[in-house]
């Protein structure tokens, strides 16, 4: 009689949330787990706190993503293990978050660790799956993807390659990950273990906006599985005084510094005979972890202004010899053609490896010039480059005096 | 192929020449810098032309490069026009004050700190000197 009773006290405890649970994401999706923050608006990079009731008992993901997005690109190089070839594929979205954040549970954090610890192998797939975090995935896994099939011949001829097939919803959700790596290259860029549940189903996280996050609007979502994901709640971030959000970087940056970068370097390129792309470019990326590809691209237009002055200088007094500098000119306009694009191919590692050691060999060139008998031959040449060069402001003057008695 | 400059004739390879400056140019536009560093050396010491000849004319073709490249990654998308105002701005400051100090400091003291400079970044950049992630 007794163990009736408990049977059936039993039954009814196991079975009534198990009841309550089938009957639930049909019914009430999106109602078995809610959001909200402390604030509307954060100032700086103020911290977010995030509070919440989802299912007791189950891990609470949280998606942070601002609404400001940023292109990015990758060149897959990744052997196919079944046909033994590298794929060559091009990958390009403009739709990846300019910030993006997910919240593990703190019960995720070995998996996060692990993750760590691979390195540059590690893997936004895999941490999403390990950690049981794919439901959260939502705002990257929307990105438009396309791909190309490059070649050496189309990177040659400045293009991307043939236009691939568009992807269906599954795989272009798995193209979005390794983008979302390009991006953020490292797990603690993305990922936190830091979201606190409680045994009676609430849960809590904090997010610090990180330095360079971008102004606007951000989405904030917590997911317990792909049938429970809260509805999102959005909040803006106001930059604090004198930070810009920098569009195609896609960070939010303080405007004195790289002003104040570009004189100094500037200023010493000048002393140094040169411009001073090559300083700018890797202090820009060691300071402010830029792109690779936007640092490139931002210092090419305003190497473009020095020579334009440089050359229309020279031209006034008659100092450029035309056919020289055209003939090598145009072979020069072909290289100028292919770089860029090959920029864009590499990797943001390839990128510093071959830029590192185009400064070493500079750096060669320039000891090689300090040697004393390249300092002797400089000094001559020096001479022989002043002497002409009066001479050539003095024909310009006299050309220029003369000319209103011919008009 | 032969130039005349100033009244002097010089004879330049032209192979070489354009060779030269194909490569630099892919490299160059390809890390965003001038070029001016490399295709100087290129055109007095490889081609034996004096520096006199060299100075404007190695602009002008360095210029080639720098205005398809520039043309290249704006139609790419990857110039960040914020970025390069605030860069520009302290380019063109830095091009006036620059000739302005340079008496007064000896061009090769300058050069070998250069020389130290490019070396660590160098170094850096290809992680024997470790940087922050």
């Amino acid at each position: 009689m007794r163990k009736k009773v408990v049977l059936l006290v039993a039954v009814l405890v196991l079975g009534l949330p198990a009841l309550l649970f089938a009957s639930g994401p049909v019914s009430a999706g999106q109602a078995r787990i809610t959001v909200s923050l402390d604030k509307e608006v954060y100032t700086g990079s103020q911290t977010v706190t995030i509070k919440g009731t989802a299912p007791k008992g189950k891990p609470v993901y949280i998606e942070i993503a601002s609404e400001n997005k940023v292109k990015v690109s990758r060149l897959d190089t990744k052997t196919d293990p079944k046909t033994g070839k590298k794929p060559y594929i091009f990958y390009t979205t403009k739709d990846i978050p300019a910030a993006y954040t997910m919240l593990l549970p703190t019960s995720d954090a070995m998996e996060f660790q692990a993750q760590q610890k691979l390195g540059k192998k590690w893997s936004v797939g895999a941490m999403l799956k390990n950690c049981g975090a794919v439901c959260a995935y939502l705002i990257p896994a929307k990105a438009d993807v396309q791909r190309y099939q490059a070649s050496i011949l189309a990177t040659i001829m400045g293009s991307k390659g043939n236009v691939l097939p568009a992807m269906d919803g599954a795989d272009s959700k798995k193209a979005t990950m390794p983008l979302l790596k390009t991006r953020y290259r490292w797990p603690e860029r993305i990922f936190s273990p830091t979201v606190n549940v409680n045994p009676d189903g609430t849960f809590s996280a904090t997010y610090k906006l990180p330095e360079s996050a971008p102004n606007g609007a951000y989405t904030v979502t917590a997911a317990v599985d792909k049938d429970t994901v809260s509805a999102p709640v959005t909040f803006t971030h106001n930059l604090s005084f004198g930070r810009f959000y920098f569009s195609t970087a896609g960070q939010s940056m303080g405007i004195i510094g790289p002003f104040l970068l570009s004189l100094v370097v500037c200023t010493f390129g000048v002393l140094i005979g040169a411009g001073g792309g090559f300083i700018l470019t890797p202090l820009l990326l060691f300071i402010y972890g830029l792109p690779h590809t936007v640092v490139a691209g931002s210092v090419l237009p305003s190497v473009l202004f020095s020579q334009g002055t440089g050359i229309y200088n020279y031209s006034k007094i008659k100092f450029i010899n035309w056919k020289l500098g055209i003939s090598v000119g145009l072979a020069m306009l072909v290289g100028g053609f292919i770089g860029p694009k090959l920029t864009e191919i590499i990797t943001l590692s390839q990128f510093k490896f071959l830029f590192g050691w185009v400064l070493i060999i500079l750096a060669a060139i320039m000891y090689w010039q300090t040697t004393p008998g390249r300092v002797a031959n400089n000094k001559k040449e020096q001479a022989i480059l002043k002497e002409y060069k009066k001479r050539a402001q003095a024909d310009a003057a006299a050309k220029t005096v003369a000319a209103p008695k011919t008009a | 192929m032969k130039i005349d400059f100033w009244g002097n004739e010089y004879k330049v390879n032209v192979v070489v020449a354009c060779t030269g400056g194909f490569l630099i140019a892919i490299m160059s536009s390809m890390f965003g810098f001038g070029g001016g560093p490399f295709m100087v050396p290129l055109m007095t010491v490889v081609l034996g032309l004096p520096m006199y000849v060299v100075v404007g004319s190695s602009l002008l073709a360095i210029f080639f490069n720098t205005a398809m490249a520039t043309s290249r990654v704006i139609s790419f998308g990857n110039v960040d026009f914020m970025l390069f105002g605030l860069m520009a701005a302290g380019a063109i400051l830095g091009g006036m004050i620059g000739p302005k100090i340079a008496k007064r400091l000896n061009p090769l003291v300058i050069k070998r700190v250069a020389v130290v400079g490019l070396l660590i970044l160098g170094l850096m950049l290809i992680n024997v000197i470790p940087t922050p992630k």
